[in-house]
């Protein structure tokens, strides 16, 4: 009945971003789980809103990443994770059977680490929630400015790799079998896993993006913290440009209102970041074509 | 030493002077390379030329204050744009106590002495980052002729000072003019001895040593030893030996960085050596350790001979346990049986014999343990304060927000609370016991948490080694109070 209750607990977290309603065990347990996740999203903010200039002090960091640690693992703890963010590494007694289907499509991508709302344990090697460019000695210096030179080419480079992580999903579906491209779409109609396809998919999609630039996954891309923030990146990007990209809309008609709707689904399902500023940048809008066309097979309309 | 409190034998503390910008803004003009000094003799003060204002302007922040052991000396440096440290020399004024006779009434006036610039700004280009222009502590060699040493560092380098007074000037010389130029020789037709004439004091500040490029982390603490000839620089994984004379090598005496920095989660904090035992030391960590170390035992003291750690109170666990545990200071006493800690929240007196837990708790504002979010979220719980002991070392004091500071008393076990602000800042006005209000009613003179200004914050508090003057440094100002002499 816990475990009942925790699962209930986070969806109704989820939905609701600054979630207030209590639910499940009572208000005391909310408001812990919210106060964690509330610390927790302090803490990211911290560790990514440095001074470009001057070096942040290494205690604070330090700190900052033990907090974060700790959330991790008294999440894991408590098991409260969703089925399908599980890797498949992983065995799980809940996967659904749509899921279990859309996963081997995924299998040959590197398995995403962690999720934001559910902590998954990190089997894989990259799996620690420090990020290197920061506490790695050997590579400081060229952390450093590799880090720095990673936040200016984000936007630059954000064209290009969420292309190529777009061509991904689109590889994945057309080259899957009929049955597996049905599934996606069954999937994605059934309201639950709707969001967790598309996570997993935007997961994929930014596991590709950090593959894109190799140097950068040795150093900033080895924790989750990098992973949410690219995530944010691109998934909030995606959001204000379906809003506002005129084109798209009257070129896709009825499909549009669906994808908008699904964008909307991934950015509350993610944790809080809607004080980030988002800035949707110029060449990622010409690749909203193809993601309508993605969006298109997925839904199947 | 009388001990604190109000009433009876106790101390009352009492407005002595102010030092710093008039407003709590930041002043937009700085002293630069101007040397201000005076000199204080009995009964006599010279009136000192700080520019038209009459008032030491140009602070930007205090970092750093310390007593020196011997000599009424404060020490002030702080962060203008051109990193200036400022000494300030005080003696004491004897005037004779007109009730009592016996005892000499002392009062110590404090004036700028020196100021000179001790760390340039600086670029570390390997990493393309401003190294950044704060001075992080300074402390004083013992006194072994008629000069001064002291040694200041930054993140990054130490540097050895020698401040050195002036008073006399040769005149007369035979083959120069009074203003330096050369005479023709055949102008010279007597010969004199060039006699020593008195001059305005001069103070002079020259670097004897610098210690660079032995530190890849930022240096937080550095420590004298009791031999007087080596010291200790710490930054947050490694602590260096250093001795005074050689500038070029360092030993590393402690290594914490892991193999895998991914694996790091505690950094060192302070380290101090003893102060009688010239082979002890300590180091503290961002965990709430503190670990003792013997050079005799090895050459890499990684293993400590002794772990100072409090269990923690599972009443008291939070998600900023952690954080809070953190200690930002460590301080041995005078006779190094006992030292000191500072936490976030409470000032920690522990024997050395002792290692399982503190023999001394003392709380400094339990009252922000239900602020701890706000507090992690707007960086205050990161800050670092400074804790001292008194000469005698019967009382401690440490800083706190609002510009208040707290001294506890170890042998009354009473604890008092005073605010540095220019309102109480009147000659001779006695500072009134604050007190802060934790949540329900609000008595009439305490002020509530939530009305605390968080960025009035002190970090800095000196004590002087013999008398009751205390020296507290807030953002840009430095106070110092004296006890009441009738």
């Amino acid at each position: 009945m816990l475990a009942k209750g925790a699962k209930r607990k986070f969806s109704e977290h989820e939905d609701g971003v600054e979630g207030k309603m209590s639910c499940g065990n009572g208000p005391s347990k909310v408001s812990y789980t919210l106060q964690r996740q509330t610390i927790f999203n302090i803490s990211l903010m911290k560790l990514y809103n440095q001074q470009p200039l001057m070096e942040p002090s290494l205690q604070r960091t330090v700190l900052i990443n033990n907090m974060l640690r700790r959330i991790q693992e008294e999440l894991k703890r408590e098991g409260s994770l969703r089925p399908m963010f599980i890797s498949p590494s992983q065995s799980s007694d809940t996967l659904n059977d749509n899921y279990r289907e859309v996963q081997p499509a995924f299998n040959h991508l590197p398995v995403p680490p962690i999720q934001v709302t559910s902590l998954t344990s990190t089997t894989s090697p990259d799996s620690c929630l420090t990020p290197a460019s920061v506490l790695e000695d050997d590579t400081f210096s060229s952390c450093q400015t590799i880090e720095l030179s990673v936040c200016k080419s984000q936007n630059h480079s954000l064209k290009d790799s969420f292309s190529s992580a777009l061509d991904e999903i689109e590889e994945l579906c057309p080259s899957s079998t009929t049955a597996d491209s049905k599934s996606c779409k069954s999937a994605l109609n059934e309201g639950s896993s709707e969001k967790p396809d598309e996570l997993q998919e935007g997961r994929s999609s930014e596991t590709k993006f950090a593959d894109t630039l190799p140097g950068n996954f040795e150093i900033t891309t080895t924790g989750f913290l990098t992973d949410l923030t690219l995530d944010d990146i691109l998934f909030a990007d995606i959001d204000t440009s379906m809003y506002d990209f005129d084109p798209c809309t009257s070129t896709t008609g009825s499909s549009s209102k669906m994808t908008a709707v699904t964008a909307d689904d991934i950015l509350k399902t993610l944790s809080p970041y809607s004080n980030q500023s988002v800035t949707p940048s110029q060449p990622f809008k010409m690749d909203l074509a193809e993601l309508d066309h993605i969006m298109e097979v997925l839904v199947g309309s | 030493m009388a001990g604190v409190g109000s009433g009876g034998n106790d101390i009352q503390w009492c407005f002595s002077q102010v030092k710093g910008a008039i407003d709590d803004d930041v002043a937009e003009d700085f002293l630069y390379g101007k040397v201000v000094y005076q000199k204080i003799t009995n009964m006599e003060v010279k009136i000192l030329d700080f520019g038209s204002h009459g008032l030491l302007q140009g602070f930007k922040w205090i970092s750093k204050l310390m007593y020196w052991m011997n000599k009424l000396w404060l020490l002030v440096p702080w962060k203008v744009p051109v990193l200036l440290v400022l000494l300030v020399k005080g003696e004491m004024i004897e005037k004779p106590n007109k009730q009592n006779k016996s005892q000499p009434h002392c009062r110590g006036e404090y004036n700028v002495y020196s100021t000179f610039q001790s760390h340039e700004p600086e670029f570390d280009y390997l990493k393309s980052l401003e190294i950044e222009e704060k001075i992080n502590k300074i402390r004083w060699l013992p006194q072994q002729n008629a000069a001064q040493f002291l040694l200041s560092t930054n993140d990054k380098t130490i540097k050895l000072w020698k401040i050195s007074e002036r008073d006399k000037r040769p005149e007369g010389y035979n083959l120069k003019e009074e203003d330096g130029r050369y005479r023709d020789p055949a102008t010279v037709t007597t010969l004199k001895v060039p006699v020593f004439k008195p001059m305005d004091l001069m103070v002079e500040a020259s670097p004897r040593r610098i210690f660079a490029n032995a530190h890849t982390y930022h240096i937080n603490s550095i420590s004298v030893n009791s031999d007087y000839e080596t010291y200790l620089s710490a930054d947050d994984l490694r602590i260096n030996l250093w001795h005074l004379e050689i500038t070029d090598r360092s030993f590393n005496i402690v290594d914490i960085k892991p193999a895998n920095m991914e694996e790091l989660t505690e950094v060192i904090t302070a380290a101090e050596f003893h102060p009688n035992q010239c082979n002890t030391f300590v180091y503290s960590s961002s965990k709430g350790t503190i670990r003792l170390c013997d050079m005799r035992a090895a050459a890499l003291c990684d293993k400590h001979a002794k772990l100072f750690e409090e269990p923690e109170d599972p009443s008291n666990r939070s998600f900023f346990s952690e954080i809070i545990s953190s200690i930002s200071d460590v301080k041995f006493n005078h006779s190094g049986r006992y030292m000191m800690t500072r936490d976030y929240l409470s000032v920690k007196i522990w024997d050395l014999n002792m290692e399982s837990r503190p023999v001394e708790t003392y709380q400094v504002h339990e009252y922000l343990r239900s602020k701890l979010c706000s507090l992690y979220e707007n960086d205050c719980i990161f800050d670092k304060f400074e804790c001292c002991w008194n000469g005698c070392d019967s009382v401690v004091m440490t800083g706190s927000y609002n510009n208040f500071f707290r001294m506890f008393d170890r042998n009354t076990k009473r604890d008092i609370t005073l605010e540095a602000s220019r309102e109480n800042s009147k000659p001779r006005a006695i500072l009134k016991p604050r007190r802060v209000c934790s949540g329900g009613k609000r008595k009439k003179d305490e002020i509530s948490v939530d009305s605390l200004d968080f960025n009035k914050k002190i970090l800095h508090t000196a004590w002087h080694p013999k008398e009751n003057i205390i020296a507290v440094a807030t953002t840009n100002n430095l106070y110092i109070f004296q006890d009441k002499v009738n």
